[in-house]
């Protein structure tokens, strides 16, 4: 049958200039508008990192007196200290040298070449190699369980919102909100001593065996995964709870908008309503948690490598702090904020994929 | 479009759906909300029936019920609903779902929500045509295409978001998705309600096209009395959960029988008659000629004289004022909200300033309360440059120029009472305090006619009417004891039965309280009866001023005319 083309444009009258979507010559395609997108979102990450890197760089300096200082006048409690004994001291930790502009570029250079100097503590290794040693299983271990922890919890968030006042409901959501209430620790303790130290099911510290070195063999990843277990059990039982009511709520408030009564009254398929309508949009705001979980992952497992003795970036900065490793400390609170940094960079770009509103 | 598979040509005037006895209530036993009560009609085949009700009498729960949307705690309490035969409520839920294909179709009252924000306006066809196999995956692409046209649309707006279409763009594209299941039966809830005068009188001509060309049955729920005269052949009148009149539209714009309705058609008229009345009305050019007060009725005098004497106050002066927005994105032209507009507003005037949304008449309510400052131009208060005015003198402003906002259901405070919302402005712009602050506020009750003052002063927001708000809305405003009064569309949130009261109350402090009005609108009809001249605003400039009647009874310029014809008008065909 003929479909009536008249007047296409101007149907609504009074659409005011310049907001006219349908005029197709005004508004970039759709694959230039991803691309500035992309290119806006860079751009901001390129100037909060230097931004960061620059405060970490002003923030010790801003303090008053050095490294070598604080040791000086600690050793002065005990009785004067000799000329050499301070020119060694000040050898050692280094005394800032030439102006500020000269030591700030020193120093961007030192963070490009990722040269953070020598550890004070475990000396004489360099705070690059402790890093690097200790990154991949901060990585995988936390970072890998906060993905599982946020895609299942949210599935069994879908799941419960969907089949709201069954058990499906119930169960999670119970049991979710009761797990998260306890503290981290207190979950590790519990695992530790039960499954660790009475049934003797799971290794109780470290990342992998006494024997074992550190390779990618088969072998060895086994017992990595193995001295995993528990830490990753912890970390997912107590995070767990949050993102299965955060999804829940806010797929409850999305179940009840407009566009998914219409879908209703359209007769889509309950599993299009469910997924594609009502959690597709749910999940929008959980991202936000979602990166600032991410960025935490580097900086918030002190707690968990501390318990579990666990030789990741948390242990490391417990020890770095508690021996006022000043090399390795500056090193790893630049490496958190990068991480944070860049947790955000990856959510602002899974909103730019997720949805259409932000591609602007 | 393809004809419906499932069922052979009906004759014409078989019945397609018949309702019997339908009750709905929400929750259960003595305590619940009987919405809808012992509701029996009959549709036809073909048929075009308006639903009509104010908020609250139930039409959207019916509709709901008829289309099995209602959800907890809203269910059938008892009676049946038998379309093509078939009771509604016996089927189980995947059964309703494979009906809604050559069924019952809605389109929703907030369209502009019913779209998926984010998924493109393609992806909802699909969604249909995968939901019920009804269309080949070939033909997926051509179908839609015919449909996005069917409603007036171009093709490229289906690799669109919802996002980035108009509001009358996504009703538009709602009603073509609806279409998509090749319907009997089309419940519009509201279709246009959201939407802007002439956008919503575009949209309604689309639907009566589209009713004719496709011929499905339609029933057409809405608050608006005229706009359901004006498209359905018949009309049922609800008012508390009953249907209290069911008559062919002629009739009831004739001969209406029931006295609700009688009441609900007492508030039409056409701004362009030579006389128009209203309830409380008298018509404004033979009041004035007369120097007679109102004719009867909803008159409220206020018993307390003003606290300060109007007799030299000064006017308001606008003077040449453009405002610029700067371009919303790069690339795209700045926004030109104002355009050189003067005007004065003298005192115990009322001025009407009209036009449809994005043609400036609320920018112009910033501009002079200082929210805004003008791009160029002079705006002049007494001695107060408002152009330039900075906070600290905002408070002198604010004391003679008050506001009244659209919609009183944002503008108090759910947390504080009546009292409360009141007692802020009589303290802060009278330097009264205590017992006299009080007697103030109930004085200010008094004025705004909700009595017994004690009562509602009392009252927290939720537990007023709509009319009841937007007076306390008015009776805050008149705290300052203000001389211009910026009243935004102030009726157009609530029923008609309740703007009449509002529109005279505000008539009521212009004339014994000699405050000026300037009254921000789209609805010419009200405009008519409370304003002595009018403005008409189309992309921030002035096309047309003058004396209301003469401008509304006369219009010169293109604009106004299609402001005027996008009225719906129940009296056209009769007339």
């Amino acid at each position: 049958m003929t479909s009536t083309q008249a007047a296409p444009r101007g149907v609504d009258g009074v659409a005011p200039a310049g907001t006219s979507p349908t005029d197709a010559a005004r508004t970039p395609s759709p694959a230039l508008k991803a691309l500035g997108y992309l290119g806006r979102k860079l751009g901001l990450f390129a100037l909060t990192l230097w931004a960061a890197v620059t405060v970490n760089f002003l923030l010790p300096r801003l303090m008053p007196g050095t490294p070598a200082d604080a040791a000086l006048s600690k050793l002065a409690q005990n009785g004067p200290v000799s000329e050499a004994t301070k020119a060694a001291i000040e050898a050692q930790l280094g005394v800032p040298t030439g102006n500020i502009a000269s030591q700030y570029v020193a120093y961007l250079h030192q963070v490009v070449t990722l040269d953070f100097g020598i550890s004070y503590t475990f000396y004489p290794q360099s705070v690059g190699e402790l890093v690097s040693a200790a990154l991949p299983y901060t990585l995988v271990l936390v970072g890998l369980v906060t993905v599982i922890a946020f895609v299942l919890g949210t599935l069994l968030g879908v799941l419960a919102a969907w089949k709201r006042g069954t058990w499906l409901d119930s169960v999670p959501t119970l049991v979710g909100s009761f797990l998260s209430a306890f503290p981290y620790f207190w979950t590790a303790l519990l695992l530790l001593f039960f499954a660790g130290y009475v049934l003797r099911l799971f290794p109780t510290s470290g990342a992998y065996g006494p024997t074992a070195t550190p390779n990618f063999s088969v072998e060895f990843l086994g017992d990595a995964l193995y001295h995993g277990v528990l830490p990753a059990l912890t970390i997912l039982i107590t995070s767990l709870g949050g993102w299965i009511l955060g999804m829940r709520n806010t797929m409850i408030s999305t179940l009840g908008d407009d566009y998914v009564t219409f879908a209703e009254a359209n007769g889509l398929k309950p599993r299009t309503i469910a997924l594609r309508y009502a959690a597709r949009n749910a999940i929008l705001p959980n991202l936000t948690s979602f990166g600032l979980a991410l960025g935490g992952v580097v900086g918030g497992s002190i707690l968990v490598e501390q318990v579990f003795g666990y030789p990741g970036i948390g242990y490391l900065l417990f020890n770095a702090v508690v021996n006022q490793d000043y090399p390795l400390m500056q090193a790893l609170f630049l490496m958190i904020t990068v991480s944070v940094l860049i947790a955000n960079f990856l959510v602002d770009i899974l909103y730019g994929v997720l949805d259409p509103r932000t591609r602007r | 479009m393809t004809p419906a598979p499932t069922t052979p040509a009906p004759a014409a005037n078989s019945t397609l759906l018949e309702v019997h006895d339908l009750s709905v209530h929400y929750g259960y036993g003595q305590t619940a909300t009987r919405a809808v009560q012992n509701v029996s009609f009959r549709l036809a085949h073909g048929e075009f029936v308006g639903l009509v009700g104010e908020s609250g009498s139930g039409k959207s729960t019916l509709g709901f019920a008829l289309t099995g949307l209602s959800k907890p705690p809203a269910h059938i309490e008892k009676g049946r609903i038998l379309f093509g035969g078939t009771d509604i409520a016996s089927l189980d839920a995947e059964q309703l779902r494979e009906q809604r294909h050559g069924g019952i179709a809605m389109v929703l009252q907030s369209g502009m929500n019913a779209l998926n924000p984010v998924r493109s306006i393609r992806n909802h066809f699909v969604d249909i045509f995968r939901a019920h196999g009804h269309v080949e995956r070939s033909q997926w692409a051509a179908r839609a295409t015919e449909l996005i046209c069917k409603v007036e649309l171009t093709p490229q707006v289906l690799d669109r978001f919802p996002g980035e279409l108009s509001g009358g763009m996504r009703q538009r594209v709602s009603i073509a998705l609806a279409l998509s299941l090749e319907p009997e039966l089309m419940v519009f809830d509201e279709p246009t309600t959201a939407l802007d005068v002439l956008v919503q009188h575009a949209v309604m001509n689309t639907i009566i096209e589209l009713q004719k060309r496709e011929n499905f049955t339609a029933i057409l729920i809405s608050h608006d009395l005229g706009i359901v005269l004006e498209s359905a052949q018949r009309v049922m009148v609800m008012h508390e959960g009953r249907i209290v009149e069911d008559a062919p539209a002629r009739q009831i714009l004739e001969n209406p029988q029931a006295p609700y309705t009688r009441m609900l058609l007492s508030h039409y008229a056409d701004p362009r008659a030579e006389v128009v009345e209203l309830p409380g009305f008298a018509d404004r050019q033979q009041r004035t000629a007369n120097g007679a007060a109102r004719a009867d009725g909803a008159t409220h005098a206020p018993t307390v004289s003003p606290r300060t004497r109007r007799t030299d106050q000064p006017s308001m002066i606008v003077q040449n004022v453009s405002k610029v927005y700067p371009a919303p994105r790069r690339g795209e032209a700045p926004v030109r909200a104002v355009d050189d507009v003067s005007f004065t507003l003298e005192p115990g005037s009322a001025l009407a300033l009209v036009g449809a949304s994005g043609s400036g008449k609320s920018t112009i309510a910033k501009l002079i309360t200082a929210v805004e400052k003008p791009t160029s131009g002079r705006i002049r208060f007494g001695d107060l440059d408002v152009g330039t005015l900075n906070r600290r003198h905002f408070r002198r402003l604010h004391r003679d120029v008050q506001m009244v906002f659209q919609d009183p259901y944002s503008a108090l405070n759910p947390l504080h009472t009546v009292e409360y919302a009141l007692t802020r402005p009589v303290i802060n712009f009278t330097g009264l305090h205590g017992t006299e602050a009080r007697r103030r506020v109930l004085e200010l009750l008094d004025i705004v006619g909700l009595n017994p003052v004690e009562e509602f002063a009392a009252k927290l927001p939720h537990q007023l009417s709509g009319g009841q708000r937007q007076r306390v809305v008015i009776a805050r405003a008149l705290a300052s004891d203000p001389q211009v009064i910026i009243a935004d569309e102030p009726v157009s949130m609530l029923d008609v039965s309740l703007r009449a009261g509002v529109l005279a109350l505000l008539e009521d402090l212009r004339e014994q309280w000699g405050v000026s009005l300037l009254y921000i609108t789209h609805d010419l009809l009200s405009a008519r009866v409370v304003t002595d001249n009018i403005m008409v605003l189309n992309g921030g400039a002035v096309v047309e001023r003058g004396n209301t009647a003469d401008v509304l009874r006369n219009p010169q310029d293109d604009y106004t005319i299609r402001l005027l014809d996008a009225i719906p008008n129940p009296r056209k065909d009769v007339a």
